[in-house]
Order: structure tokens, then sequence, then C-alpha cells
């Protein structure tokens, strides 16, 4: 539906000519595929998410503001995004503002006294750990990595990523606020909003971090996040990666108190117990089981492919017959990567120590292959800067994670057999129908520290497709139906496949009401929903955001 | 290949926005993290690899029509490769730079065509050059020198000059420096004059495929009559064009850029210096030398599925992503010469910055191209260096045309230059 002339005309009066359009072709690039990864709502075969009504490029807070004021006085309702990994940055309606904020992209301040960094929305992961390493400290990448937004994983969504066991959540890193609210009013929360800098975003000054952000955030359905404070954490190594070798196999050497090791173990109670130890003796930069994302199978051979420039996918099959990789990949079957960093010369040898010691109370072993120093300098670089995180989608193009079993490590690891051999079995023989890559059943990727000090693990089962061919994509769909089914039958949790169909559905739109309220209903804690309508009512009085604020007006309240 | 053919990449681009920058490993700062000028420039998600991706979809499947809008999205884009380098750092099956040509190609097909490439092209076809001269004066920038003309007499190697070297009277003396230092260094050296064809790189990269066809083979027919074995040119995108847009149809000829060729002189002791040239200086690679001047490699085969939905090729597809192309020669050649100090700027070799000369750019969109070299020409400076050195005379034109905007003091120079002033 297109925009009224006037309001057209008054967003345009905001933002200038050259930063606002609605171009039908360009409108469709702020679409979302919903084939291409689930996104933890399909997959759709050909379906998008809704085009917009125009798409806005504001430069400051006051054109946020601008732009928010007109959408209240013509009722439009607006959608944010900084850096558009995912569906959730998309509109749900058609008539949808689409923000963009890409101009504003300024690190304003690192300081590097109190360890903070205070950013626009469009800085990214990459940029902000390359300026914060130049003055000895570091950033929290959450897991999709160094392209996307620091600004929207600390204040409007998602997370958590690989070094969240020494960094934090990002929720936890959120330091201060500048919000431009749903009605167009500019409020700063915590310190910065009493005029004490940005220290703590629980006051003194408005404490509202519960309510703009929480756990899971807005999703960009509460107005718009112009600047924030992030915390940043020590960085004991070099001013700048000292980075070799020729594309993708980009690999640093860096100084001895930093390195990366892959462990394996011989079982998985042995594998939890580890995470325990690891927790407990303090130990540990970055720790992820990154590489299984590829599955149990093919993880071995795909390590070999990226860290060597001339090797492509179609060398999958010849080195899986490599009885070296076999072994690699056998090695590597109950694993994840850690990365030490040792603030001084002992600091180092005490926690590769403390490592030590914990392999050898669990059976657990540094896998030797991985030792290897191209590799060991190519999986040190990969974990630090995670900038390799497309990779979720190497295969094909299209992937989603199932299951989702998230609790303390050992949520995974126990049952008999253990649960994550139990969903591994089972999608075995969903792999044999064709539509998934057949990785060995087990693609089950995840923190090992969920949050900041550890306790918390989070796997998710990769399942990856071709978004491009509709067999696979439904195929794909089916499954995720089956998987859905299967956790809830076991135990094992709300799945990640279906996350979140409680905002959009089948034809990329806002769920029907009746769909929502019943999904919405049914969770463990329904009051939550209804209390966040009452936040809407007050905050966001003309209902200008969208479904992915979780909010039920059922009868029931 | 049709744009058709591109629309499982179309939906398999995975909206990551790796396109944007330069590959994450390599970010060393905040200020020359970007890869792609276009987006950097025209800000909206549709200047982007991912975004052309998408507007070509949209097109494909009739959501869309033409627009002023859409235009400038295909057109404005300087066909650097960068997002093409930044894309395959995770992805093995997209090839985001084949299918913005392949955009292009249709917009020029279905008539969506920019005026001042419609005269460029016109003139081409006319005179021989993208410099929008007399074809007759094409040989004039060698008057004087004494050099064998090809074909009435034969030599072992062809000097190729190309349309700016030939016509562009500030750049001339650098492509009779070089043919001079070669014939010097025992080269058996010749050119083709007025006789010498366009190589159509540049029609290429503007979307004109059958323009670049014509020229190509009648490029080939004529090195081929004249007994042509081995081609030198100091221009990076004739030498884009030989290497690697000529073999698929049935080139067969050893193509040098000129910093080959005098590294190679260099370490064989036939070329040597005696003066001292005291100058730190840093180098830009340029696009169709660096990651777009990889050796092509021939292949023909289809796509196929391993592991069920494993997207890969058969045979083995040869994979371009900016890990061969041609950059220790240039500096090699650098780091020879005596009191020349070699400093390195953030974003180089295969995810080094565009000039903002190529793709039909500067000709069309002269703010957006200036701004491109004047964001080079920051990076320079921020080196410390007094002089950027490349080895294209697009590239050399561009820094210098921003360089007379902003009046700054960086001094531009070709290798070649620098050469020069060590013998
Ligand atoms: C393949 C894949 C892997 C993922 N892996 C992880 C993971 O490991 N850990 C994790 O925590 N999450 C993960 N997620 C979810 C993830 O958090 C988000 O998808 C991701 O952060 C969003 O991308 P982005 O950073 O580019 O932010 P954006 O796309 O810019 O935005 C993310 C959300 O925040 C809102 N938003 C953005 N900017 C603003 C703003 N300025 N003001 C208000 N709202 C705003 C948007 O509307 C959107 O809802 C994954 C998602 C995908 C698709
Ligand atoms: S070729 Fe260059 S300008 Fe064009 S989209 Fe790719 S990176 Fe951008
Ligand atoms: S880098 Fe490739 S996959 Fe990612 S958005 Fe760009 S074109 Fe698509």
């Amino acid at each position: 539906m297109a925009l009224a002339k006037e309001a057209y005309r008054e967003l345009e009066e905001v933002v200038g000519k050259e930063y606002i359009s609605d171009d039908p072709a360009l409108l469709d690039c702020y679409r979302y595929p919903l084939s291409h990864t689930a996104i933890h709502i399909g997959p759709y075969y050909r379906v998008y998410t809704p085009r917009g009504a125009a798409v806005l490029l504001p430069g400051s807070a006051e054109e946020v503001q601008g732009i928010v004021k007109v959408c209240n006085k013509y009722k439009v309702k607006f959608k944010p995004s900084s850096t558009f990994w995912s569906a959730w940055g998309f509109p749900l309606e058609d008539d949808t503002i689409q923000l963009d904020m890409r101009r504003m992209d300024k690190i304003l301040e690192i300081d590097d006294k109190n360890n903070y960094a205070v950013v626009e929305p469009h800085v990214i992961g990459a940029t902000l750990q390359a300026e914060a390493m130049k003055v000895g400290l570091n950033t929290h990448i959450h897991g999709p990595g160094a392209s996307c937004s620091c600004l929207a994983s600390a204040t409007a969504l998602g997370g958590l990523g690989p070094d969240t066991l020494y960094m934090g959540h990002h929720n936890e890193n959120l330091l201060g606020v500048e919000w431009v609210m749903p009605d167009g009013e500019i409020l700063k929360i915590g310190s910065v909003g009493s005029g004490l800098g940005w220290f703590c975003c629980d006051g003194p000054g408005p404490s509202l971090k519960g309510l703009v952000r929480g756990m899971v955030g807005t999703n960009g359905a509460m107005g718009v996040f112009t600047k924030c404070a992030i915390k940043l954490y020590p960085w004991p190594g070099p001013a700048t990666l000292p980075v070799e070798g020729k594309p993708p196999a980009y690999k640093a050497v860096l100084p001895d108190n930093l390195r990366a090791y892959t462990l394996g173990f011989p079982s998985w109670k042995a594998w939890a117990d580890s995470c325990y130890m690891i927790f407990d003796s303090g130990i540990g930069y970055v720790a992820h089981r990154q590489f299984n994302m590829f599955g149990r199978d093919l993880k071995g051979a795909m390590v070999r492919i990226l860290s060597d420039p001339t090797r492509t996918l179609s060398d999958i099959e010849e080195l899986l017959k490599d009885p070296e990789v076999q072994k690699m990949t056998e090695d590597m079957k109950r694993d994840y990567q850690i990365v030490l960093a040792g603030m001084t010369p002992g600091d180092i040898e005490w926690q590769d120590k403390a490592l030590d010691k914990i392999l050898e109370e669990t059976g657990g072993w540094k896998v030797k292959a991985m030792l290897e120093p191209d590799l060991f300098n190519w999986s040190l670089l990969y974990m630090i800067r995670l900038g390799h995180k497309n990779l979720n989608l190497v295969f094909g193009g299209g992937y989603d994670g199932c299951f989702g079993l998230g609790g303390t490590p050992d949520f995974g690891t126990s049952g008999e057999p253990a649960r994550v051999e139990q969903v591994t079995a089972f999608k075995v023989e969903w792999e044999k129908k064709g539509n998934v890559v057949a990785c060995g059943g087990d693609g089950m990727m995840g923190g090992i520290g969920g949050m900041g000090g550890g306790g918390h693990s989070l796997w998710e089962n990769f399942t990856h497709f071709d978004p491009a061919d509709k067999a696979s994509t439904e195929g794909t769909f089916e499954f995720f139906n089956a998987t859905a089914k299967y956790g809830a039958e076991k135990g094992l949790g709300p799945g990640m496949e279906k996350m979140n169909d409680y905002a959009r559905w089948t034809d990329g739109y806002t769920t029907p009401k009746e769909i929502r309220d019943r999904i919405l209903g049914s969770a463990a804690q329904p009051e939550a929903f209804r209390y966040q309508r009452k936040f809407k009512e007050t905050f966001n009085p003309n209902d200008l955001g969208d479904g992915y604020y979780r909010t039920l007006d059922d009868p029931d309240e | 290949m049709a744009l058709e053919d591109y629309k499982a990449d179309m939906e398999r681009c995975s909206q990551c926005s790796y396109c944007k920058w330069i590959p994450f490993d390599q970010v060393k700062s905040w200020r020359f993290a970007k890869g792609c000028p276009s987006i950097a420039y025209n800000n909206f998600l549709s200047y982007s690899a991912r975004g052309r991706y998408a507007v070509a979809l949209s097109l494909l499947n009739g959501q869309s029509t033409y627009s002023d809008r859409v235009v400038d999205i295909v057109y404005k884009c300087t066909t650097c490769g960068s997002c093409d380098v930044s894309d395959k750092i995770c992805r093995y099956n997209l090839e985001p730079l084949e299918m913005i040509h392949e955009l292009k190609f249709r917009l020029v097909e279905d008539g969506q065509v920019l005026p001042q490439h419609t005269a460029l092209i016109e003139h081409l076809r006319k005179e021989n050059n993208m410099m929008e001269k007399p074809a007759a004066g094409r040989g004039d920038w060698a008057e004087g020198l004494d050099i064998k003309r090809v074909p009435g007499e034969s030599a072992e190697v062809l000097f190729h000059a190309g349309c700016r070297f030939s016509y562009d009277e500030e750049l001339q003396e650098t492509a009779r420096t070089a043919v001079t230092i070669l014939k010097n260094a025992g080269v058996d050296i010749g050119i083709m004059g007025e006789n010498e064809p366009c190589c159509g790189g540049r029609a290429y990269d503007m979307g004109y495929k059958e323009e670049f066809t014509r020229l190509a083979e009648n490029t080939i027919k004529a090195w081929t009559a004249a007994g042509v074995k081995t081609v030198v040119t100091p221009c990076a995108d004739c030498y884009h064009a030989f290497n690697r847009l000529y073999p698929p149809l049935g080139a067969k000829f050893e193509i040098l850029h000129t910093v080959q060729y005098y590294d190679r002189l260099i370490k064989e002791g036939k070329l040597k210096f005696s003066k001292t040239v005291p100058m730190r200086v840093t180098y830009h690679d340029p696009c169709h030398l660096g990651r777009r001047g990889e050796p092509y490699v021939p292949w023909e085969g289809k796509e196929k599925k391993i592991k069920n939905q494993i997207v890969i090729y058969e045979p083995k597809k040869p994979r371009y992503n900016g890990a061969w192309g041609v950059y220790d020669p240039p500096r090699d050649v650098l780091k020879s010469i005596p009191g020349i100090e070699l400093v390195e700027m953030e974003r180089i070799r295969e995810y080094a910055w565009c000039c903002g000369a190529g793709g039909g750019t500067r000709e069309t969109y002269p703010d957006f191209s200036n701004w491109t070299a004047t964001e080079r020409i920051e990076e320079a400076k921020a080196t410390g260096a007094e002089a950027i050195v490349s080895a294209c005379p697009w590239c050399e034109m561009n820094f210098k045309d921003a360089i007379n905007t902003s009046g700054d003091k960086m001094k531009v120079f070709d290798v070649t230059n620098l050469v020069k002033q060590a013998i």
C-alpha cells in the first residue's frame, strides 16, 4: 500500500530527498526471503517479507525523532534495522516505513579507563573490535559475527556468542541507551539520563533497561535506539591483528599468550563435566562448539577446505576418504573450541595447566590436527574476529537450527542415550529423505557459556538446505514440523525452529491474532505478555511497532 | 550465461552483507573497513551486491519494472569486484560479480542505457577508442620513438598501450617510457600504433558485451595474423581483458603487465638501477590487475549436489576470489628501487579499495567516482606516504582529478615513472 503523498513529503523534509525512496525495486531489497534461512519461522519457498512503503536513511537522533513524529501523525508503522542479518529487522506489513540506520555509524567514544564504548547503530563487531584493540580492549561479538551491529544485539535482539563466557551476553554489556520512544520523545536510559556519563544502564537515572531490552529484546517494535554504551573487556594481544595468508584461509600468528584449541572427549558426560570445570576454574576467553555446525561427519573435511585457499566444496568427497581427515573427524566427534588469553605469562601457563588438568580428569584431549601451526593460527583468528559467520550458510545458502538444547551443559548430554544422540539419530533418519544435507545428524553448534562466566549452554542442530530448491525447502519445513513435535514429546524445551511463529506467519505477514494468542497464551508465563501489553499501551499508544513485541490481549487476563 | 542462469544464486544469497565490507579478518580500523564504494556512497541496501541480487530477482520475478532508480542502481557500480572477494570468504557457490555484469548486459539489451555511455560506445564503434578521439591519432604517442611497427615488422613482444595511454597527453610520456625501458633491456618489442585496437574491457564493464566481443574477436584476429605470441601492456584494464576475457573466445597469447615484465627483467639482471629515488610511497592495487587479474582457467561443467544438498560443480570449478592476482611484482619492483620506502595502506591486495574509475562510473557519475578516489587518497595520506603509485592509467587519472578537486599535495605516479627515475 502506498504511503499518503503528504506523509511522504513530510518524511522527505525530515531526511532530505536523497535519503528516502519508495521505488519498488529498491523496496524489494528490503524484503527477506523466508526460504533462505528459516530464521526460526519456515522455511517457505519463494515467500518474502512484505514490501515496505518507503525506506529512509536517517542521519541523526533528531531525524529519527522527526520520522517517528510523522509516523505518529499519520499512524504509519515503522521498523528500524541496523545491519539486516535476519527477518526480524524487516516489515511485517506492507505499509510499514523501513528505517535503515546505516548512516548512523560512528564510534562516538572509547573510554579506556572505564572500559566502555559509545556507538551508533551501524557500528559493527569488526570495526569496534579493531578500534578497541588499539587501546588494549575488546568487545563481545555475538554469534552471527563481525558483520552485525553492536547496538542491535546489545539493545534489541539476541546477543550471545562464542566469547560470552568471558565477555558476557550483550544484554549484560549494555551500559546506557538513547531511545527515540514510539511516540517520538527521546529518553536517555541509565546514568547518562542523569548527565552522569555512560557507566550504568540501571541508573542513577531512568532505570528502564528491563523494559527496553530485557532478555530477548523488543526486536525493533518499540521505538528506535540511536546510541548506546557497551562494556569492553581486556585484550591482551596486539593493537592490530597480524593477518596473513590468502583468502579465505587467513590466519594470525599471535603472541604465545593467545592459544586456540579444539578439545575432544571420550563421552558426552566427559564433555559436560569439562564445561563445568571450565566455569569453576574461570579459564577461557572464547568457548564454543563452532565447527560442528558443518556436521559431525563433515567438519574435518570442511576445516581442511576453509584453511586451504586452493580447495573448494568439490573436494569434500575426496577429503572424506583421507585417513588423516577421518582420524581428525573422529577425534573431534564430541568437541568444542576454546581460546585461552593469558593476561600475563604466568596467567597463560596457569590456564593451560588448568586446562590440561581438566582434560586429564575427563579423559579429554587437545585435537592434534588442530595444533598444526596453520590450523592453530587459522582457528585463533576465526574465533577472535568471528568474521566467517556466513559459513552458517555455506552449503547451499539455507540453514536453520532446530531443537535448541538450552540449559546447563548436561541438559543435552544426559539421558539414555544422551539427548544429543537421540536428536542426532532422529535427524539422521530425515537426512535419508534427501532434502537436507547429510552431515551425520549432529550439527549441534553453540556456546559453552550462554551468559557471562558460564553456567548455561545452548545448542542448535544446524540443518542445511537449498533455498533455491522447492523439494529441499519444503522437505526441511516438514522436518522442522517433526522436530518441533519430537522436542515437545521428549521435553526438550521450545525448539528454535518455531521460535518466531507468534510474530510472522507462513505468508511473511503478521501472525493471525487467534494463532498468536494461542501461542503466547500457552507459554510458561503468559502473564509476562499481558504485562507487556500494558507497556505497549503506555509507551506506544498508536501501536506503531509490530508483532515481534510479545503482547497478549486474550480475554483471560 | 544469461541473467536467468543466476536466479538460483539470487535465491541463495544469504543476505549477510559481507559484500559491503573488506574481509572482516583484515579490518584494521573503523575508518577503512568498507569494501564496496557503491553502497558506501549511496547507502541504500540496493547499492551492494546483496541489493543487486535482490533487484535482479525482483525484475526477473516481475515484481518491479525498470525505473530511473533501477538504472541508477545497476550502473552506479565500478565493477571493482571487492564484493566478490568478501562474498567468497564464506560462500563457494555464488558469483556476485558475474551476476552484476549479467545485470548490466541485460539492461543494455533492453535499451535501458545512460546517454553518456551511449555516446562513448557510438564513438568507440566509429573511432576504436574510449577517449572520444579520432582513430587516426592513436599511434601519435609513439612519434619519434625507434620502435618496430607490427604487423609490418615482426617483434617477439607486442606492447599494447591502451586507449588512455595512447591519447591522454598527460600520460603519454609514461607509455613512451615503458616501451623504451623494455627495449633498452633487450626486449624485442613492437607496437601497433594507429592499428592498435581497443581491448573492449571498459565496454564490457559498462554492460556492452556485444561491443566487447566484436572488439576482442578483431584483436585476436589481428594478433594472430601478425604472429603475436606475447603481449605486454601498462594498462590494468587491458591486462584484465586480455588475460581473463579473451581466452574464452579462443585467445592463446602470453599476457603480461609491464610491472610483471620489469620484475622479470630485474630478477634476471637485465634491468638495473643506478640512481636513488628517496621517496616514501604507497602502492594502490588496481582492481583489474589485483583481484580481477587472476589467470583464466578453462572450465566447462555443471552444478551438482552431494550429500543431498551441498551445491558443488563437476568437474571442480576454478575459484576466482582474488587469491592469485598480481600483487607482488609491482611491490617487488618498487622495493628494488634504491631509496624507495614502500608503506602499505590498510586495504591492499585482494581487498584494496577501488580508485572509482571503473564500470563506466567515471564517465557518468563524476561525483561518486571522485569521492571514491578521494577516499583512497585519504587512506594513502594516513600512511605518511608522499606519493601514491599505481599501475593503471585510469586509476592514475582518477587520483589526479581527485587531488585537483581537493587541493591535496599527494603525488601520483605509475610504477614506470619511478623505474625511469632510478635508471
Ligand atoms: C543465521 C543466524 C544466526 C544467528 N545466530 C545467533 C547467535 O549466535 N546469537 C544470537 O544472539 N543471535 C543469533 N541470531 C539471531 C540474531 O541475534 C539476530 O538475527 C541478529 O542479531 C540480527 O541481525 P543484526 O545484528 O544485523 O541486527 P538487525 O537486523 O539490525 O536488527 C536486529 C533486530 O533489532 C532491531 N533493531 C536493529 N537496530 C535497531 C535500532 N537502532 N533501534 C531499535 N531496534 C533495532 C531490528 O528491528 C531487529 O528486530 C542468529 C540469526 C540468524 C539468522
Ligand atoms: S563491484 Fe564494487 S562497486 Fe560494484 S557492487 Fe561489487 S564492490 Fe560494490
Ligand atoms: S556477501 Fe554474498 S551471500 Fe552475503 S549478502 Fe553479499 S552477495 Fe549475498
